[in-house]
């Protein structure tokens, strides 16, 4: 017994050994240099900590992205890929609405705050009735064909809206911060909180009078409540209300759940509308946070939520939220100790292994195997 | 009726499209819209006459040329103006109407008219016809000045990544999002072989077979752990390689590979017990510039035929042309056959259901990646063109959207047919190569010199200036293909019989409408 446990733990290290010599040797090719970054962590370990915020900070923002895919998932088994970009348009619209009331002009805190909260909301309804319209247009009738039909006109649909980002992007005689240079470059999304805050008095940085060299602003806090509101409040909205329960039926069963009176089309319908409407608020949030707006910004962030939705388990909204945060300190890592031209690349490879060794995710319940 | 219906239509198209380019190309539209025409027309004829179907179809070929005609004169004497250009010359409007109507009715009624030939016949008199029209295409284009070679070479490029694409999702039933990632590593192995980027000079033409090997080699590496995975998780994880690839293409700029166990353990140990040490560090590559990162590799070697010692030029498209359709014509040859073959019959029985194929006797994984492997092979053929008739390859053109219009071009053409993705590829990559930039200029020329002036406001004025550039509604009109095809005709243009009937399984079957469609079909 205990001779065959030794064994096994001498073939265990024997491949952990091959893995690490492996990693060690190629690694640097693609930043992955162990050594420099034990360097660095050594030099200076508070920036692993800095990381860590920014990191959790990205990951509620991708949490609250990825509650989209995995409510849509989990209802028809539809990577809706045109959710990022529904993102992206949550960014521009909430854009535009500040530029248009004036807002971003403006240094009174009271102004700032109607403007934002307006913003909010005019995005959250935007991007909902957006996603909802996508379903209606591109889905709806492909609902009973093969799996795939659904899928490349998903695809079609996100092409459609990047382009529609693009076109926006130009228009500087709506928003005269997006300039002349057409709608291809980034944009500037402006630090309105930033503006906010020294407006009032405060600072930003909540750690300044530590003397530590970290930086946790109010804009970190901020995101992170207000992802936190919206996952609790969507937890228990599927868990508690009649229309949440209708949504799991159908998740379960969707002829059956038709068979017991539930109005299939409005359940699917409100799961847009909802996912969407998060989609929205995370591209206000986003905007203020990154300070970026940028009509390509949807795909990135569209797969690293997707991403996220498969790490947690697809189908499973505790396991959206955690996958979140779980990709969102992955990219910040990375950003931050590898290089971030290497990001993407490293978040597709998580979701390639994710999906080859452990499909159902970490807290999955849906298989999301079926052909 | 319908027949007159169709002349409408393609009159009235061919029409319009003589507004955007002018000049000559009246004789060019008329000609491929009479092979056109014809062709669609003769399905709908018994076998029977020869003489009888021409006479059948000449009144709708008449009213094609006449809108043809009448459109391009309209364009050239109202038309020119109004964008400000002058009417072209005299003998340009009359020889360029005249063999356009003329090449209007001849080829549509010699094309519909072959229908009334015993098949055998049909097909090779088509078959001469066609060929005869190809290789005549880039010598009237010449002559015409319109300039369109180098733009259908483009459009052939992506015939042949539709056609390695077909073999995956048409075939085999695998729908991969990131096929453009194996036309990077054809294009780039090309780079890499036969530039100064390494000092590598080798022959385009061993090159060529090089790239495909290796295009063939990832398609095998990237299929393999795609195995287990089924429908949309599958296309994910295609679309996760298609993107890493060009990642890895636009860094590996900087490749510095050293040994681990003399470079950092040995030493790190010799640290720890509080020795100094100046060990030799094995170092295989240091800061090695791969792949010239975004700026991109250029200038590429170009092919040199042997024996005349005649080297290909990028001012002169012609060469380029028949090499390209050479490629097609091989590649056709290949897939044609692959797809008789047991391969192939393997491959059709994986995509309708893959547990019974596998009860059969098929073994999923081998015939899953060969599908990959053999889908590879051709757009390695097609990155080893692509590189060396740009001369120079950027890793921005191998990203995601790439891949997206080759599916577009399988989409729009039909799943699983090679007719229909040749089709596909030709209007997919003319529509965004040729027609686009044309509809640009037109619209431009149209805004300075009959619409802006009439418009006060400069904000306006700015503003629809700004936006009247087709151009930048590129990704809109693949989306709506995409979109729309699904919606409306999921199996595509020139759809394949199976895959037709399979899309629409959910549908009640319609008999009639099945029998003359699969007939013409099997063709393909």
């Amino acid at each position: 017994m205990e001779n065959t446990k030794k064994k096994f733990n001498l073939r265990r290290f024997a491949i952990a050994s091959a893995v690490l010599y492996i990693v060690l040797l190629i690694g640097p090719i693609v930043g992955l240099d162990i050594p420099v970054i034990v360097e660095s962590v050594k030099a200076n370990p508070l920036q692993l900590v800095q990381f860590f915020i920014i990191g959790i900070s990205n990951g509620a923002i991708i949490a609250i992205i990825a509650l989209g895919y995995t409510m849509v998932y989990g209802i028809i088994e539809l990577i809706n890929f045109a959710h990022g970009d529904v993102y992206m348009v949550g960014v521009f619209t909430s854009l535009t609405v500040l530029s248009v009331t004036g807002t971003l002009e403006s240094k009174d805190p009271g102004k700032i705050v109607f403007g934002l909260i307006l913003a909010l909301v005019i995005a959250i309804v935007v991007c909902a009735v957006l996603n909802a319209t996508i379903e209606r247009l591109a889905y709806k009738r492909l609902r009973n064909a093969p799996r795939l039909a659904p899928l490349i006109s998903a695809i079609g649909m996100s092409f459609i809206i990047e382009n529609v980002g693009l076109m926006w992007a130009a228009q500087a005689w709506l928003v005269p911060s997006f300039g002349t240079t057409g709608g291809a470059s980034q944009k500037v999304f402006p630090d309105m909180l930033g503006v906010l805050f020294t407006s009032m008095g405060w600072d930003v940085n909540l750690l300044a009078s530590s003397g530590l060299a970290l930086r946790l602003t109010i804009k970190d806090l901020l995101v992170i409540i207000l992802a936190v509101t919206l996952m609790t409040g969507l937890y228990l909205f599927v868990q508690r209300t009649r229309l949440g329960k209708a949504m799991r039926a159908t998740a379960q069963n969707r002829d059956a759940a038709k068979m017991l009176g539930i109005d299939i089309d409005w359940v699917i319908t409100a799961t847009f509308l909802i996912g969407g409407g998060l989609a929205g608020a995370a591209g206000l949030m986003a905007g203020l946070y990154n300070n970026t707006a940028w009509w390509f910004m949807g795909f990135r962030a569209g797969l690293q939520s997707f991403t996220a939705a498969v790490l947690g388990g697809i189908g499973n909204i505790t396991g959206a939220m955690l996958g979140g945060f779980l990709i969102g300190l992955l990219a910040s890592f990375s950003d931050g100790y590898l290089n971030a031209r290497w990001t993407n690349a490293l978040v597709f490879a998580t979701l390639v292994l994710i999906l080859l060794f452990r499909p159902t995710g970490l807290l999955g319940e849906q298989t999301g195997q079926k052909a | 009726m319908k027949n007159i219906r169709s002349g409408i239509t393609f009159g009235i198209i061919g029409g319009l499209l003589t507004f955007l380019f002018g000049g000559w190309s009246v004789t060019v539209i008329g000609c491929l819209m009479g092979v056109g025409l014809g062709m669609g027309m003769a399905g709908r004829f018994e076998r029977k006459d020869p003489l009888k179907i021409a006479l059948a179809v000449l009144p709708s070929a008449l009213t094609a040329a006449v809108l043809l005609v009448g459109l391009s004169l309209y364009q050239n004497n109202f038309v020119q103006e109004a964008i400000g250009k002058r009417p072209a010359a005299e003998n340009t409007v009359l020889y360029g109407n005249l063999i356009g109507f003329l090449g209007t009715v001849l080829f549509t009624t010699l094309l519909a008219a072959l229908r009334g030939l015993p098949e055998k016949q049909e097909q090779t008199a088509r078959m001469i016809l066609l060929a005869a029209l190809i290789v005549a295409f880039p010598f009237v284009d010449k002559l015409t000045a319109l300039r369109w070679t180098a733009q259908i070479i483009f459009a052939l490029i992506f015939v042949i990544l539709g056609l390695g694409l077909n073999i995956v999702v048409g075939y085999a039933g695998l729908l991969d999002l990131g096929y453009a990632a194996f036309f990077a590593i054809g294009a780039y192995t090309t780079g890499i072989l036969s530039s100064p980027q390494h000092g590598i000079f080798m022959n385009f033409w061993l090159v060529i077979w090089i790239a495909a090997a290796m295009a063939a080699l990832w398609g095998f590496m990237l299929g393999a752990p795609t195995l287990p995975l089924r429908g949309d998780y599958l296309a994910i994880v295609t679309l996760g390689f298609g993107e890493i690839v060009p990642v890895l293409f636009r860094n590996l700029i900087d490749v510095t590979i050293k040994e681990p166990f003399t470079c950092w353990i040995l030493p790190g140990l010799i640290r720890l017990f509080g020795a100094e040490t100046t060990m030799a560090c094995i170092t295989f590559v240091e800061h090695e510039d791969l792949t010239a990162g975004e700026k991109g590799i250029s200038p590429i070697g170009r092919p040199v035929i042997p024996f005349i010692n005649y080297e290909f030029q990028s001012s002169n498209p012609i060469p380029w042309y028949f090499l390209i359709i050479m490629i097609i014509l091989l590649s056709v040859f290949i897939i044609r056959r692959l797809r008789d073959s047991r391969l192939g019959r393997a491959w059709m029985a994986i995509r309708e259901d893959e547990l019974a194929a596998a009860q059969m006797g098929i073994n999923p994984v081998t015939t899953k990646l060969a599908a990959f492997a053999m889908g590879a092979t051709f757009s390695g053929f097609a990155g080893a063109f692509y590189a060396a008739y740009i001369a120079g390859i950027f890793p921005s053109v191998f990203d995601f959207s790439a891949s997206i219009i080759i599916l577009c071009v399988v989409i729009l053409g039909g799943i699983g047919n090679i007719n229909g993705v040749i089709v596909g590829g030709l209007v997919i990559m003319t529509a965004d190569r040729l027609f686009l930039p044309a509809l640009k200029d037109f619209l431009s020329s149209l805004l300075t010199h009959t619409v802006l002036p009439s418009i006060s406001d400069p904000v306006v004025q700015r503003a629809v200036s700004d936006n009247a550039n087709p151009i930048l509604y590129r990704f809109l009109f693949f989306g709506l293909t995409l979109v729309i095809m699904m919606a409306v005709r999921p199996e595509g243009l020139i759809p394949n019989a199976q895959v037709r009937a399979e899309l629409h399984s959910n549908e009640t079957p319609p008999i009639e409408d099945e029998t003359p469609k699969s007939k013409k079909a099997k063709k393909g």
